[in-house]
């Protein structure tokens, strides 16, 4: 097909292009021959009934060439489909609509069919649905389709190198699913070609959805679909009537509620969002006679209206962890407010969550911590280990951005915060703090002042006593809002530190178990605690200040 | 460091030399390692020494630091002193006063009972965040009686609100009350109400209007 004069090139794009039409021909015809060979009985039947085409293709499971052809537009489905039930014969080829051509074919993409929103799938596999502002929209194609999902995951700007597609289609599609099928069955069951063309399990709707989707999806984005943190969502749903439905039959126990993950409070969608549909199809379920739960009666009512899709792409949860050293004594763990006053000048949380967030690109943060400290204690040495949940990160930070944030937040101007050890983690971070949170043990400062000078037998006594138990009732500053309780607890060992210039203070330094109250343990608390400094030297002792300098936990060490 | 034995047989090769490289390497990190440690140790040493300087001769106690003291002198009887020490989440810790007449008794207090009005107030249990099954009291609502050689004196509560816990360490030694009645030999710990605890303010003194009080005598 050279014509003269032309360049290299053009001769290759050309034979490319009509190599590419021939190749498309042959799929349509490998598709019509496929098609011929259904019998046209129950095509006829589920045509008359409303049913789509890639629904009527799915129940004989010609699903695999549909959804390997993203391309295949509507309405040249519902023509091959046209085609074989208006067609008598015996298959000789001898009506001209067998000679139509790709171009042919093209030009019905231009037809404004009107369409009928399909009575099985609602829409859903003939990508009729209403978006979020209530409008209606209509893909031609699954590839079309997926070009629509593509634009709003580009928009969001996710950095991914994968994702995982999630389907959700309400309740009513899966009964009239299984009700077309067990119709097609039931009428069709004694006729000759039902054993050899009619599959024992009809290829379910949210199967196919993925099935076409996915393909044209990864070509787009540019990466797989696998397990991924990065989620695409499909969520159909009806109108307000049909929900009604919906939370009737998930009381019966009939539907399982699927939970998302721990995302859930996730807030931000993508492009596409939720607005009621006026569907107006009521299901014969709700009035069941024979308690056969979800069963309908085929042939089903006429739907007038599509579903709504909200589309959805967000990354679940990514965790920083690391420990946190505290110097300020007016600094409390988390963001405390009384009154819409803020307690203390800062707090931990926000210093170490803030900065973190915005290098994530994320929409909001939590932050979780092994145990806690006092505001007026300093958390000094080896650190609390803690972790950041970054919802809906659009990047995942790598190792030198995590060394960055580590360093910004150590040089920030106010000194009230260190962090060590940063790390990205998946979920085994939840698992690495919570795990024996309770069970390690504590290492404190405590500057202790008392009424008459220190002497060694002091210093002797403290040192030889090794797990010493105590029983602490729970100490008066916290009871307004605790239980009363009773708590034993071990104190593993005690030093005391000599301070040069004074004879009455003195530094206790002292290892406990998980959950002892030092100060109270430290003064007495009237009595409640026993025993206590005081007791141990019979003496009053009082408590100035009070650090921490030991977490001993296994996570998050160098 | 590893030295190489010239007796050992094995022929001179080429990985040794790499190999006390690495060695090399990781005793040198190890130290490092060890310096930044002592470093970190030093710092935190340092950070915690306090300075001496700064630091007061007689510090506040943990109840002044904490709590604020109001007295109820003569309360329902003459020289009935109490106090209340009020914490800043709205506890009340119910005592005797110094001034109370029973320390006036010759061998001070000798015995507490709790069991009085209605119940044995040591044997109540309460339970829960909520503290839902706290007997509500009123201010003039029986405590306990403390007894001396003498005669024995009503202490109430002064103050309307739930009782949380009485201080049943004065059953086996009263003689708490004798000497740290301000701190080991408080009463019992009550919750008022915010409102309750207003209208109960009202008819108390604060330290210094108390010892004007009792100075003038």
């Amino acid at each position: 097909m050279a014509t003269a004069g032309a360049t290299a090139d053009g001769n290759n794009e050309e034979e490319r292009v009509n190599s590419s039409i021939k190749a498309e021909n042959d799929d349509l015809k490998l598709l019509r021959d496929s098609v011929r060979a259904l019998p046209t009985q129950p095509l006829k039947d589920l045509l008359s009934n409303g049913v789509c085409a890639r629904c009527i293709f799915r129940l004989f499971s010609l699903h695999e060439q549909i959804c390997s052809r993203p391309s295949l537009v509507t309405p040249i489905l519902s023509t091959i489909l046209r085609e074989v039930t208006e067609y008598e014969g015996d298959g000789v080829s001898s009506s001209p609509r067998e000679t139509k051509d790709l171009s042919d074919l093209e030009s019905l993409r231009e037809v404004k069919e009107e369409i009928k929103v399909c009575s099985v799938c609602l829409g859903i596999l003939q990508f009729l649905y209403n978006d979020d502002n209530g409008t209606l929209v209509k893909k031609d194609s699954a590839g079309d389709f997926a070009g629509a999902m593509e634009e709003v995951v580009k928009q969001e700007g996710h950095q991914i190198d994968s994702f995982s597609l999630q389907v959700s289609l309400p309740q009513d599609v899966v009964e009239k699913e299984q009700a077309v099928w067990l119709y097609i069955k039931e009428k069709y069951s004694s006729e000759s070609w039902f054993l050899e063309k009619f599959p024992p399990e009809g290829f379910a709707t949210k199967d196919f959805l993925k099935l076409s989707v996915t393909n044209p999806l990864e070509t787009l984005l540019g990466v797989k679909s696998n397990v991924s943190s990065f989620r695409v969502r499909l969520t159909y749903t009806l109108s307000d009537a049909s929900t009604r439905n919906q939370h009737l039959r998930e009381k019966n126990g009939f539907c399982k509620r699927r939970k998302t993950d721990d995302s859930d409070n996730f807030k931000k969608d993508g492009g596409f969002h939720r607005v009621e549909g006026h569907d107006l199809t009521r299901n014969s379920s709700t009035d069941l006679e024979d308690g056969r739960v979800g069963f309908l009666k085929f042939p089903l009512e006429k739907v007038n209206q599509c579903c709504s899709l909200n589309f959805q792409c967000y990354r679940t949860s990514v965790y920083v962890g690391g420990r946190y050293l505290k110097y300020s004594r007016n600094v409390s763990q988390t963001r405390w407010i009384i009154d819409d006053e803020r307690m203390g000048e800062a707090s931990v949380e926000e210093i170490v969550g803030g900065n973190i967030l915005p290098m994530c690109q994320g929409d909001t943060y939590k932050f979780h911590a092994a145990g806690r400290e006092d505001i007026d204690v300093r958390m000094l040495g080896t650190g609390r280990p803690f972790l950041v949940e970054i919802q809906n990160a659009r990047q995942v930070p790598s190792d030198v951005l995590i060394k960055d944030m580590e360093n910004k937040i150590n040089s920030l101007e106010s000194k009230f915060v260190k962090v060590k050890n940063l790390k990205v983690l998946g979920n085994q971070g939840w698992e690495l703090m919570r795990e024996g949170e309770a069970e390690k043990q504590k290492q404190y400062s405590a500057l202790v002042w008392i009424p008459r000078p220190l002497i060694d037998d002091d210093v002797q006594t403290l040192a030889s006593l090794k797990d010493m138990q105590i029983l602490q009732k729970t100490p008066i500053r916290v009871l307004h809002r605790r239980s009363p309780l009773e708590r034993e607890k071990t104190i593993h060992w005690m030093r005391i530190e000599r301070i040069a210039g004074s004879s009455q203070y003195f530094l206790l330094h002292l290892c406990t178990q998980a959950g002892t109250y030092i100060k109270e343990f430290v003064h007495g608390d009237l009595g409640r605690t026993h025993p206590s400094i005081g007791s141990i030297l019979k003496c009053r002792a009082e408590i100035l200040q009070l650090d921490v300098t030991d977490v001993k936990m296994d996570c998050f060490q160098a | 460091m590893k030295e190489l034995n010239p007796n050992i047989d094995t022929p001179q090769n080429p990985e040794i030399p790499h190999q006390n490289c690495a060695q090399d390497f990781e005793i040198e990190h190890k130290q490092l390692k060890e310096e930044e440690q002592e470093h970190e140790e030093e710092e935190l040493r340092r950070l915690l020494l306090p300075n001496v300087e700064e630091l007061p001769d007689i510090p506040p106690s943990a109840v002044d630091a904490n709590f604020t003291t109001f007295f109820a002198p003569d309360f329902m009887k003459p020289g009935h002193d109490q106090y209340v020490h009020r914490h800043a989440n709205g506890l009340c810790v119910i005592g005797l006063a110094p001034t109370h007449v029973a320390f006036k008794d010759k061998g001070g207090i000798t015995s507490v009972d709790f069991n009085v009005g209605k119940s044995d107030r040591s044997g109540i249990k309460v339970t829960g965040k909520r503290k839902k099954n706290a007997q509500l009291f009123e201010s003039n609502t029986a405590l306990c009686k403390v007894c001396t050689s003498d005669s024995s004196y009503i202490v109430r509560c002064c103050v309307k609100g739930s009782l949380l816990e009485v201080n049943d360490r004065l059953i086996k030694q009263p003689e708490l009350l004798n000497t740290m009645a301000e701190r080991e030999g408080y009463i019992a710990i009550m919750m008022p109400k915010p409102a309750d605890w207003l209208k109960a303010k009202a008819s108390l003194l604060s330290l210094d209007e108390y010892k004007k009080l009792r100075t003038e005598l």
